[in-house]
């Protein structure tokens, strides 16, 4: 766990140089917030593991199994990455950074604390990680709704996607990596083709039929990947998730997962 | 079912690569020769009822008057747009071309498919190009919001169906249609089931559309260009019914006491919107209630599940595909040369436009169900059985087709008769396109007067 947690370290430190460039006071306060909570989720991770160490005499990562430190170490990892309930710094900071940088936040950020957590996914307990899933499915709904800003848009979608990886993690693991390969794809796509038109505004983005026709359809395709619809290519996580969900015998999460689903697909269609 | 996949896909390089004064001459031509071969689906004779099979996909003789139905509407609907599209840059007809060539693969997949998510993964398809059709080309600033109550009613009722098909998948082990006809009898008692049963048939019911969830009906088929209406009105709602009756198959015997709720709004359903029809004033908004009128009709039919009920639902299905499409063709002609769909604004055409009159008069007949054309005999065969089923639905049933008759001789006689106001006598005079479009949608509805048993072939 040390040097896990010292990689996680490393990671942060380095990428708070990249998020400063931008000598503006906005993004000086998203790297303020980001370091922040990282630091936090890290000292949190340190902190649970080192209890475990204590209880249990195991400093092995898939090993760890006092409850206790395996729900801290879960809800620390679900910090780094922005989960709902401790998503809140996430738009935020997605806002201040400029489009390179937070695709680099999107994406690649999010490999490492998903390795963790894809170890761990053994011993955690179910309830946390439904709990968690769900909220953040209906949570990213909810949150992008009044959003014209497009970073946030794309940080409450982020934080819906990475609820339903979530929730499929205690019953087929491999669909969670299937679903973060393909939302990463789909992640880039969008900020790739933001950063080409420069719009940063729903606003903006009216203005892009004329210049860039086929630009703006590559992107109104992968927006309604985004939201899932069939059949592109965007189904197909949800649709396997949902199928492993009610193999589970449960309908009713998988219909919550669904609806707020929905709700994504609202503002993506804007 | 591959003879007709290709050659559909194929369209679109054809619109592609002809040179921009042949694009639609070609398209039409080719998408006519297509509905042309799928008249050879219609022979059916294995002994199983489902020919043409191939992996995922078969025709029986349920989905094959949908699907001849679908493959003989895209060249009417590419007739259709030819004139509204043409001020446009040649690439944005091409895309337009190119949008209705996709929804048409999609229909075909979903009308041919045997496994039954691959037919929720198909009804969910269609509904992205309709949506950029509506929202792309449609007329108003209205547009916007209809493209979005389409979307989200279709999709709010369709999850749960995904949600439901899985849960079969789970307790059965597969979702074929031609496993499914023959398992025993699923058992459901608890509520869980029950919800399970509203579940699979929310999202058919949506599509309908059934009385109380209907609301998007009407925006979207009076914002959509006249292609779209006219596939809205014949074929996608078609997709509901045809679900409803592939899906009901393995929902006994818990129907029978779920289903009253469904069958009164749907009885209900027809005599509302039959009503709204004789108050309207917005010519697309008429038909599309009548569109809503029949289709409650035709829900019903599908719900009480008798063999008749079914064999009338598809009956009505395919005569109002035929006739309403026709409807919106002659509501458009209207609006191309008014820009208004206004009632008050074309009257009396009569008077000028007399060929055309009598294509108003002949849809118009169809619409309010004249014998023998197959209106009626879909009519009759669900209200009869409506009837056997409980005999207080004929007061609803009755007064409906009343109703019906009274808004359709309404809008006949409003646009055609009466003095004819000064403003419309420079009209342009018909195009020979507009009159081969009408023939081409009323003269098969004539011709099934003489053989209707081409589209009941499932229960008899």
């Amino acid at each position: 766990w040390i040097l896990a947690w010292m990689g996680l370290e490393i990671n942060t430190m380095a990428i708070i140089p990249l998020m400063a460039q931008q000598h503006h006071p906005r993004a000086t306060e998203a790297t303020t917030k980001y370091f922040l909570t990282q630091a936090t989720a890290a000292a949190m991770i340190l902190f649970a593991s080192t209890m475990n160490a204590w209880t249990m005499g195991d400093w092995n990562i898939n090993q760890i199994s006092h409850p206790l430190a395996t729900t801290t170490v879960t809800l620390a990892l679900a910090l780094k990455i922005g989960l709902a309930p401790m998503h809140f710094w996430l738009p935020e900071v997605l806002q201040g950074l400029n489009l390179t940088t937070g695709l680099v936040l999107s994406t690649w950020q999010k490999l490492a604390p998903f390795a963790l957590i894809l170890q761990i996914s053994q011993n955690t307990n179910p309830a946390l990680l439904t709990t968690l899933g769900v909220t953040s499915a209906l949570v990213g709904g909810w949150g992008g709704l009044n959003q014209t800003q497009l970073r946030k848009l794309l940080a409450y979608s982020s934080i819906a996607h990475l609820g339903w990886m979530i929730i499929i993690l205690q019953f087929m693991p491999a669909l969670t990596l299937l679903n973060l390969t393909i939302y990463i794809t789909m992640t880039s796509t969008m900020f790739l083709s933001l950063k080409i038109m420069a719009s940063t505004k729903i606003n903006s983005l009216a203005l892009a039929w004329p210049k860039t026709p086929t630009l703006t359809t590559l992107i109104m395709l992968s927006l309604l990947s985004l939201g899932g619809l069939p059949p592109l290519t965007g189904f197909m996580p949800k649709w396997l998730i949902l199928q492993e969900l009610a193999k589970q015998d449960l309908p009713i999460t998988a219909t919550i997962m669904a609806m707020s689903a929905l709700l994504s697909l609202f503002f993506y269609l804007r | 079912m591959l003879k007709i996949l290709i050659p559909t896909l194929m369209l679109i390089p054809t619109t592609w690569l002809t040179p921009k004064s042949w694009v639609w001459t070609t398209t039409t031509a080719q998408s006519l020769a297509i509905a042309l071969l799928s008249l050879t689906w219609l022979k059916w004779t294995s002994e199983t009822g489902w020919s043409t099979s191939g992996p995922y996909m078969a025709t029986d003789p349920l989905s094959t008057p949908l699907l001849v139905l679908t493959c003989w509407l895209l060249p009417l609907m590419i007739l259709a747009s030819q004139n509204h599209i043409s001020p446009e840059p040649i690439n944005r007809q091409r895309s337009y071309i190119t949008l209705l060539i996709l929804l048409q693969t999609f229909l075909i997949m979903a009308f041919g498919a045997t496994e039954i998510i691959m037919f929720y993964i198909m009804f969910e398809a269609t509904l992205i190009p309709t949506l950029i059709i509506i929202t792309r080309w449609g007329n108003q600033t209205e547009r916007l919001n209809a493209g979005t109550y389409f979307l989200f009613y279709t999709l709010a009722g369709s999850l749960p169906l995904l949600v439901a098909l899985l849960m079969t998948q789970k307790d059965m082990g597969t979702l074929s249609m031609l496993i499914i006809q023959h398992t025993k009898p699923t058992n459901l008692l608890s509520w869980g089931d029950k919800i399970w049963w509203v579940g699979c048939l929310l999202a058919f019911l949506v599509k309908m559309p059934l009385y109380g969830v209907h609301l998007w009906l009407p925006k979207a088929h009076v914002e959509a260009p006249i292609a779209g209406s006219m596939v809205l009105a014949a074929v996608l709602l078609k997709l509901g019914g045809y679900g409803m009756m592939r899906i009901t198959i393995m929902l006994d015997p818990l129907t029978k006491e779920l289903a009253y709720p469904f069958i009164i709004l749907a009885l209900w359903g027809i005599i509302m919107t039959g009503s709204i029809c004789l108050r309207q004033t917005d010519l697309k908004s008429l038909i599309a209630y009548s569109s809503v009128s029949h289709m409650g009709l035709v829900a019903g039919g599908i719900l009480i599940q008798t063999p008749w009920g079914f064999t009338g639902a598809i009956i009505l299905m395919i005569a109002h595909g035929l006739v309403s499409s026709a409807l919106f063709c002659l509501a458009n002609t209207n609006y191309e040369r008014t820009h208004s769909r206004t009632l008050l604004l074309t009257r009396g055409l009569q008077m000028i436009l007399p060929l055309m009159a009598t294509w108003w008069f002949i849809a118009n007949l169809a619409n309010l169900a004249l014998p023998p054309l197959p209106n009626l005999m879909g009519e009759l065969a669900i209200i009869t059985s409506l009837f056997s089923w409980s005999p207080w639905t004929i007061v609803s049933t009755g007064l409906g087709t009343l109703i019906t008759a009274g808004y359709s001789l309404y809008m006949f006689l409003m646009t055609q008769r009466g003095p004819t106001p000064l403003h419309t006598i420079s009209l342009h005079p018909s195009h020979t396109r507009e009159h081969l479009l009408m023939a081409m949608h009323l003269i098969p509805v004539l011709l099934l007067v003489l053989k209707p048993e081409l589209m009941w072939g499932v229960c008899h």
